[in-house]
């Protein structure tokens, strides 16, 4: 009888998608999530102490079994290709406000980056970043768009609350009459985040600063 | 990344009016990247400045399209509109820019969609180095299990419906319609027909063997038909009146071999109230065959 702890290992392996604390109980039969999340803490410990080529990394609501970036340089060797695509900056600001206002439209969106924003949508949904969430009951009834979990694995973010706290609200600009009177006052957190924080989990270094500062 | 390296060269460079500025995504991007050469306080605009310098910039970028060239334009003529409103003229001393109250909320406006602006950016420089970092992480994009077997219902969006049923709709567009060419009238067929049609019924009407188009070629070619079955003897023709209906009945000696494998066929002994009649004088018992052939004809008359 294999331990439990290998059988995650080997869950984690054969699934092409980050699988949940959730799933983990349900397939070995376990009391709870927390016990499923122990399990795959204890495989993370595991894999860290014996200096492994692989590790557990939680994005997208789950876990997955990754290389560590040390390992790169060989991988793109027997990959025999540098270049993996990556997101232009139209695209990767558009995604920043989705991320941050979903689900939002697309005049919303337009309004916010000053120009068109038809054709990045277009890509991002092509590329699985985005997906439709419904219809705006507003003129027009347009789209309005969200973040998919691919974009979350695609970044390496647990969850919406990984992406860093801005100084203030990301604002539409039809709103910014109220926004003005806001401005003296100390910025307020970002509130989405700020709710769905876990504190012992945060990383206050990375995003909040660099924002913050480049602003 | 180019855009921004572009932009950050710009800064560093820009003492004079040198900048690529084609690098530029919208005329806030522009904007912005104006106001940090000039170490400007997003909330406290010289429009004076930024508004000249925008103007310049303008004339070298290269649009790609109608639609962003028109963004670029708003922007000027708001920053012109903004410029023409400072009521008093310039004074190189006096950093403060008067405004009227509409001037000032505009300024205002567009000054917060300018910081606005700026988080943005700063978020998708942000995602830039995440998205960097996690080139650096291999892990499996394909599964080697087998699929499960319902589908997944919340990673299907509307949209990727809609897309595969407009696939589907172009894959089908794309199949030419083919011209189907009626077949070219001939008698042996219409022969073979008409006596297929007798097999199952013992009457039939010249008219609904011709079709209902009243095509003369389909008339010319059943009237041939016709003839020369009775030529053959496998079947007989009654008109009782000068162009009126003609009636064609099987000869009854002739047709009852191949009859024998016939099939009560409802379809194709339809309609001929006079069917009934016609086969009420006919004589002797039937075969099972055609007994059965008869069915039809009957039910229709009860």
């Amino acid at each position: 009888m294999p331990e439990l702890i290998d059988v995650v290992e080997a869950l984690l392996f054969a699934s092409d998608t980050p699988v949940e604390a959730s799933r983990v109980q349900e397939v070995l039969d376990l009391d709870s999530p927390a016990a499923a999340r122990d399990l795959v803490d204890s495989l993370r410990r595991r894999l860290d102490a014996e200096g492994r080529a692989l590790q557990v990394m939680e994005v997208g609501g789950g876990f997955r079994l990754v290389t560590r970036p040390e390992i790169a340089p060989w991988l793109v060797k027997l990959a025999r290709s540098r270049t993996r695509s990556r997101l232009s900056r139209p695209s990767l600001e558009t995604l920043a406000i989705i991320g941050y206002r979903q689900p939002v439209s697309r005049p919303e969106v337009d309004a916010i980056r000053g120009v068109n924003s038809d054709a990045v949508l277009e890509n991002l949904l092509e590329r699985r970043m985005i997906r439709i969430a419904g219809r705006k009951e507003s003129p027009g009834r347009p789209f309005l768009y969200e973040t998919t979990r691919e974009f979350l694995v695609a970044f390496g973010l647990r969850d919406l609350a990984d992406l860093p706290k801005v100084e203030g609200e990301l604002i539409v600009p039809e709103l910014a009459e109220t926004a003005a009177a806001q401005l003296t006052e100390p910025p307020p957190e970002h509130e989405e985040t700020a709710a769905a924080d876990d504190p012992a989990e945060q990383d206050p270094g990375s995003g909040g600063d660099r924002v913050t500062a480049s602003s | 990344m180019t855009g921004q390296e572009a932009a950050t060269q710009g800064a560093v460079q820009d003492s004079g009016i040198t900048v690529r500025v084609e690098s530029f995504v919208g005329p806030l991007d522009l904007l912005l990247h104006l106001c940090r050469t000039n170490e400007m306080d997003l909330s406290r605009l010289s429009l004076r400045t930024i508004t000249d310098q925008y103007l310049t910039h303008l004339e070298s970028v290269r649009f790609q399209d109608l639609e962003t060239a028109g963004s670029f334009m708003v922007m000027a003529a708001t920053l012109i509109y903004l410029k023409s409103k400072l009521l008093l003229p310039a004074n190189p001393d006096d950093a403060d820019e008067v405004l009227d109250e509409e001037g000032e909320l505009l300024k205002r406006e567009l000054e917060e969609r300018l910081r606005e602006y700026a988080r943005v950016k700063a978020l998708g420089a942000w995602l830039a180095e995440r998205e960097a970092e996690q080139t650096l992480i291999f892990g499996r994009t394909t599964a080697e299990l087998p699929p499960p077997e319902d589908i997944p219902l919340e990673d299907l969006s509307v949209h990727l419906l809609q897309r595969a049923m407009q696939r589907l709709i172009e894959d089908q567009k794309r199949r030419v319609p083919r011209e189907v060419e009626p077949n070219p009238l001939s008698v042996l067929e219409r022969m073979s027909e008409m006596l297929e049609l007798l097999r199952s019924t013992w009457s039939l009407l010249f008219s609904s063997v011709a079709g209902p188009g009243r095509l003369r070629a389909e008339w010319v070619v059943t009237l041939l038909a016709l003839l020369e079955l009775v030529r053959l003897g496998q079947a007989r023709a009654r008109q009782a009146e000068l162009f009126g209906e003609i009636v064609i009945e099987r000869n009854a000696v002739s047709v009852r071999e191949p009859a024998r494998d016939a099939e009560p066929a409802p379809g194709e002994s339809a309609p001929d109230p006079q069917a009934p009649h016609l086969q009420a004088p006919h004589p002797g018992p039937l075969p099972e065959g055609e007994r059965a052939s008869a069915e039809p004809g009957e039910s229709l008359n009860a």
